[in-house]
């Protein structure tokens, strides 16, 4: 069961196109000792895309359909059933949706992903997205210390749907920002106790 | 800007093109059939506001161009041969059905010998693009039969490249019209084979260059037809399957602005220049259109019983491929006389509005085909509600 949800999850995770090249191939390191056991059928459809299905354990039928129009339809068909139910997404609908299937934790407003490199002997890396709360807005990422107290790095902050990639020391935070922060599990820990409290 | 002013018939047709398009989208209606009423009734048959001219049949030869382009493109010869038994079955029914009930038809009702063939081909066309547009926005690609379908669109513009080049060598020398088709399919084939690397170069440029390549390589490729004497409307399919072989995806890209654009010039002045004045009784056209939905049915039922041993499936495919539009519209304007024009015109009018309310509807349709033998099946299921 877990693997089904994997390998659909690991489908959807493909369709970004403007995603890290790194997060792809850690997710295509993982994905290959999974496939094999299942019966994944994939196929080109001349003027519609690429379909990819496979039948989970039980015999409920999974269809994702990549369509040249660029949207993703993910059909779903249980077994001893004759109509399958349809979800049509953007990719980036689709890559959340592959995000929450792969078992990365989402809350309402803060996701996390968890990136394995199993060519650099199972490095483990978490990307982190956070809420800025009243507290911290007004202060610099110099003043509260952030790497020195808890050794994570803050990689991006989005204000008002603007990002601003890999801010600099001297960069004030205020509320509302949604800063996304990579280190190692237990370092966002600290960083959610020590940074992010009120 | 004087250029602006002589087109202006043509800008005015554009735009009530792109109303229709708007409300097409958001009626999700196939936008061919608006496209043909607005040149009927903007043009000669109609209030006579635009008339074609020689900008206007420039731009939409371009249209038909890029759709044959495009069709070129979406041939992957390597794909086919590998699913030839599925192409095979579904479409040989297809064709011989709909072709023989089409050209009967047609010359019974008082066609004369080609006339009647050119009816049966747009007859027997059905449109790949709304197949398409169908199964996606109809959420039904998972369907076993939406595969065949799309087999069957494979199938059905394939065949349509063989009666191009046959109407088209009309009565030359056929063996020497072979030799020439050949020679400069060759020459095709060798540009793409040994330019291969060139071409893909050009295609991983970010500026204005890919672009450019591709309209200027089909522009080029139907005049070097045209004064080769070889069909170009055979020629530039070639040419999309021979691009094909090499970046289909990154070809389609370029080429679909333009394809877009004049394809609709092409719609809306081929139904500017219908005439509808004493050619073809109205009559004739009603048994036409009918026909053309009934022997989809009978096609459709005999595959769907023939592979899936069910009639339900053909009536499935039958909803899907109701439609004909952009092939029976061009080879109504390569080959139509008057009165075949206006009666491919009005049958794709009409084939294109019911076949799209079929593919909505067909889950609904089937229901109430089978609806009294399920009902003793137990209540039908309700969510849980907790009080």
């Amino acid at each position: 069961m877990y693997q089904d949800f994997y390998l659909a999850g690991s489908l959807l995770g493909f369709s970004g196109w403007n995603q890290q090249r790194v997060y792809q191939k850690a997710i295509y390191f993982r994905i290959i000792p999974l496939m094999s056991p299942m019966a994944l059928r994939s196929l080109n459809l001349p003027g519609v895309g690429t379909k990819y299905e496979f039948e989970t354990d039980k015999g409920d039928t999974v269809a994702i359909f990549f369509t040249k129009t660029g949207t993703i339809q993910m059909y779903t068909l249980q077994k001893g059933c004759h109509t399958p139910s349809a979800a049509e997404m953007t990719p980036v609908e689709a890559r959340r949706l592959g995000n929450i299937l792969t078992g990365a934790i989402i809350e309402a407003d803060q996701e996390s992903v968890e990136i394995a490199f199993s060519a650099l002997a199972d490095l483990r890396v978490t990307i982190h997205t956070y809420i800025v709360p009243r507290i911290v807005a007004g202060k610099t990422i110099e003043d509260l210390q952030i790497r020195a107290k808890t050794g994570t790095t803050v990689i991006a902050v989005s204000r008002n749907d603007k990002n601003i990639i890999n801010p600099p020391p001297s960069f004030v935070f205020e509320t509302g920002d949604a800063v996304l922060v990579i280190g190692e599990t237990d370092q966002l820990k600290l960083f959610e106790r020590e940074i992010m409290v009120d | 800007m004087a250029g602006i002013i002589i087109a202006q018939g043509l800008i005015i047709a554009l735009f009530v093109c792109l109303v229709l398009a708007l409300v097409s989208k958001y009626l999700t209606i196939p936008a061919i059939p608006f496209y043909i009423i607005a040149g009927v009734v903007m043009g000669k048959a109609g209030l006579g506001i635009v008339a074609s001219d020689q900008i206007s049949s420039f731009f939409s030869d371009l249209g038909l161009i890029f759709l044959l382009f495009f069709v070129g493109l979406g041939l992957k010869i390597d794909k086919i041969s590998e699913n030839r038994s599925a192409v095979l079955t579904s479409g040989i029914i297809d064709l011989n059905v709909n072709m023989i009930i089409g050209f009967v038809a047609a010359y019974l009702l008082g066609f004369s010998l080609i006339e009647a063939l050119i009816v049966a081909a747009a007859f027997y066309i059905s449109s790949t693009a709304m197949a398409v547009t169908s199964l996606i926005e109809n959420r039904k690609l998972m369907m076993k039969e939406s595969e065949t379908i799309i087999w069957l669109m494979v199938f059905e513009d394939i065949a349509m490249i063989i009666m191009l080049a046959l109407l088209s060598a009309g009565d030359q020398n056929l063996l020497f019209f072979a030799a020439k088709i050949v020679f400069a399919l060759g020459i095709l084939y060798l540009l793409a084979h040994y330019g291969k690397e060139f071409l893909v170069s050009i295609l991983d440029r970010d500026d204005e260059l890919p672009v450019l390549f591709t309209f200027v390589a089909v522009l080029a490729t139907a005049g070097f037809a045209l004064s080769f004497g070889v069909p170009d409307t055979m020629m530039v399919i070639a040419l999309g399957a021979v691009f094909a072989t090499t970046d289909p995806d990154a070809f389609e890209q370029h080429a679909r602005p333009f394809k877009d654009v004049f394809i609709v010039i092409f719609f809306v002045f081929f139904g500017i220049t219908i005439n509808l004045t004493g050619s073809v009784s109205l009559y004739v056209i009603a048994i036409i259109c009918i026909l053309a939905i009934v022997s989809k049915l009978i096609s459709g039922v005999l595959t769907g019983i023939y592979l899936y041993g069910s009639a339900k499936s053909g009536l499935e495919i039958w909803a899907n491929t109701i439609g004909r539009g952009e092939f029976s519209i061009a080879l109504a304007a390569l080959y139509g006389s008057p009165p075949v024009a206006l009666t491919i015109a009005v049958m794709v009018i009409v084939t294109s509005l019911v076949g799209s309310f079929a593919a909505k509807y067909s889950g609904s349709l089937m229901n109430g085909f089978s609806g009294r033998s399920r009902r003793h099946h137990g209540p039908p299921y309700r969510p849980h509600v907790p009080r």
